[in-house]
């Protein structure tokens, strides 16, 4: 089976580099992590690798790169689609190599691009997300090597549920009409434009929800992830609004940052169950930290935790999995 | 910023000042009436606005060969930069300059500039003045991605961050150095990812955005002031017409410039100020009009100032020195 590979060239670059103390990655190093992902690929079992286009041309310089050092590189192949330099491309990529039966995708960015791949997968196609965003609690940080390594195995199982889970996600409706989706958190912010889309002033927060939260998160979920903890595996959800007469907590909202907050008492989310919000001002939900969707005061907002968000690859139980079916053992001696 | 009405106001005023002077620029020229070259800022509006809108008056900026945008924002006056433009007498540099050397030391607008790159070097003189000074003051520096290969933009980088120099270093990407797409001058596609080489902060925004390029500004230009030294903020955007006025551009693809008009600027602002902040069509309709009026009274004025006499020919090659740098 395919591999399908999503690097986002736009991730790390944002206005948190400025506001916070934020990673920074450059393309030619998301480069090479692709290409440490794609020899792991071809050292292993020389699957079909089909690269999202960008505008930095990440799959056609791992290509470049590869055949000069000799690879072969007859399996490599970037995608033929419309570009608009968006998260969109993201999006389309990942429905594109579903439908092409990939065995796996990985997707290099932050929370918002996993978020993005996310919303172009219909199926359960394998999500293996790696970090080079900020603020990230989707992704995790894993070397590209040991990547190109779970995801090849992944390829080869005929069970793969023992490396996967299913994923939970928040549904946002604005007047019953479900407008997006969030993997981590949904913050209600008093901006009234999408501007630099990441939000970093604590003071405008007018609400946050979390499919899960955890103190150690850096990102909105910290907030309520300081006051109590959800699981990746927990069937819940949780909401958090400030108040001036609540409990006052210090979270790690974005890298190097830690502010105060005052909240009322976290409200549990049961799965499939709406929590209904309003606000009479005019108001931005931020998806997984950046500001997508517009809320004018006195709109029914409603918040959902469902199952169906991507079925998540677990690299480390992937590998352990390879490695007890003896994917590691070679042939000859 | 957000939600407030006359800041949204003034914001759309600029961006539309800036519209209606490059409009009037390009057809005048076409006309015949404004002699030299002319390099227009239509649907880079949004950077110079959402730059110059957290400046205060005393700040400096360096500008370029296409600095009308930058120069509008700063404070400059239209009368004297259409003077300037038809060559007349009543120009800010007495007709002498043209289009790409409009300066206005009053407003710390430090001088557009015909030489790529230049005002890269410039700005940092600036920013080690104000650092000598001990002011608060912040010197931008606009520049376009083609100068980004220049040795003026690493030398200044360079030395700003050594210094800890209050300057952000605005760098506009439209994609284009003269007829040059930026994938066959640079292997970078985010000029931003040259910043951690000078050790300092670089981020891209959406440059036909005015909110995401003021947030940006804001930001960087908070870190000069405070004395954190220099950022380089990367503003994606496009170049409507060609390099200079007469170039047909026949070099750009018409897919890419039909997609890109989609995301003019002026046009974003004015769907913002109607769906969302609550503006009337007769509202926007009155900044339009002022904005006409303007500069109907601005190229009124052009025609009707003289032209430069012959006699004053070799006056405002150079300035008076200063006596304290005669001292030392």
């Amino acid at each position: 089976m395919a591999i399908g590979i999503i690097a986002n060239p736009a991730s790390g670059k944002d206005i948190r580099r400025l506001v916070s103390s934020a990673t920074t990655i450059d393309n030619y190093e998301k480069v090479n992590i692709v290409e440490r992902i794609v020899k792991a690929v071809i050292a292993l079992s020389n699957e079909k690798i089909y690269f999202m286009p960008d505008s930095f041309m990440i799959g056609f310089t791992v290509i470049d790169d590869l055949k000069i050092s000799g690879e072969d590189v007859s399996n490599l192949e970037v995608l033929q689609m419309p570009m608009s330099g968006s998260m969109y491309d993201t999006v389309y990529a990942a429905e594109i190599m579903e439908q092409l039966e990939v065995g796996c995708i990985i997707v290099l960015g932050g929370d918002g691009t996993s978020r993005a791949a996310a919303k172009g997968l219909k199926r359960k196609t394998p999500l293996l997300s790696v970090s080079t965003g900020t603020n990230n609690v989707y992704p995790r940080l894993v070397e590209g090597t040991v990547v190109g390594m779970a995801a090849t195995a992944l390829t080869h199982m005929d069970d793969v549920s023992k490396c996967c889970i299913k994923d939970k996600r928040i549904e946002i409706y604005v007047n019953g009409v479900m407008k997006d989706i969030a993997l981590i958190d949904a913050t209600v912010s008093a901006d009234d434009y999408i501007g630099a889309r990441a939000i970093w002033e604590a003071k405008k927060i007018r609400a946050i929800v979390a499919s899960r939260c955890h103190p150690a998160s850096i990102g909105f979920s910290a907030i309520p992830g300081a006051m109590t903890i959800i699981k990746d595996t927990d069937d819940i959800g949780v909401c958090v609004i400030p108040s001036e007469n609540g409990t006052s907590v210090m979270a790690a909202i974005a890298a190097g940052t830690l502010e105060k907050m005052t909240l009322g008492d976290p409200v549990i989310m049961k799965l499939n169950e709406p929590l209904e919000l309003t606000f009479d001002e005019k108001c931005m939900i931020a998806l997984d930290g950046e500001r997508e969707v517009k809320v004018r005061p006195g709109e029914k907002i409603e918040f959902k935790i469902t199952k169906e968000g991507p079925y998540r690859v677990l690299v480390r139980e992937t590998i352990e999995e390879a490695q007890r079916l003896g994917f590691f053992r070679t042939k000859d001696k | 910023m957000a939600g407030k009405k006359e800041t949204i106001r003034d914001l759309y005023t600029t961006m539309r000042r800036i519209r209606e002077f490059e409009t009037c620029a390009s057809n005048l020229f076409a006309e015949g009436k404004i002699p030299g070259f002319v390099h227009l800022y239509l649907g880079e509006e949004a950077i110079a606005t959402g730059v110059c809108a957290n400046l205060k008056g005393d700040d400096y900026i360096t500008s370029t060969h296409r600095g009308h945008g930058h120069i509008i924002a700063k404070g400059g006056d239209t009368k004297f930069m259409m003077a300037e433009l038809f060559g007349k007498a009543t120009g800010y540099c007495r007709g002498k300059g043209g289009s790409m050397h409009i300066a206005d030391g009053s407003r710390g607008i430090i001088g557009a500039n015909g030489i790529v790159g230049a005002g890269q070097s410039i700005s940092t003189g600036v920013g080690l003045t104000i650092l000598l000074h001990k002011t608060d003051q912040v010197c931008v520096c606009f520049f376009g991605d083609g100068s980004t290969n220049q040795a003026t933009f690493h030398e200044s980088l360079n030395l700003a961050s050594i210094w800890n120099l209050p300057i952000v270093f605005v760098c506009e990407n439209n994609g284009y150095g003269i007829s040059l797409p930026q994938s066959k001058h640079q292997k970078v596609k985010d000029v931003a990812d040259r910043a951690p080489a000078y050790g300092i902060p670089g981020v891209v925004v959406d440059g036909n955005d005015v909110f995401a390029v003021s947030e940006a500004a804001a930001e960087a230009i908070k870190r000069a002031r405070e004395g954190k030294g220099p950022t380089l903020v990367e503003c994606k955007t496009y170049r409507q017409h060609g390099h200079f006025e007469g170039d047909p551009a026949i070099y750009k693809p018409k897919e890419e410039q039909e997609a890109w008009l989609k995301k003019d600027p002026v046009k974003r602002m004015v769907k913002y100020m109607l769906e969302e902040a609550d503006f009337t069509q007769a509202e926007v309709d009155a900044v339009d009009k002022a904005a006409q009026d303007e500069l109907k009274e601005a190229i009124k004025f052009a025609e009707d100032s003289p032209y430069p006499a012959p006699e004053t020919g070799v006056e405002d090659v150079y300035d008076d020195i200063v006596e304290e740098v005669r001292d030392r």
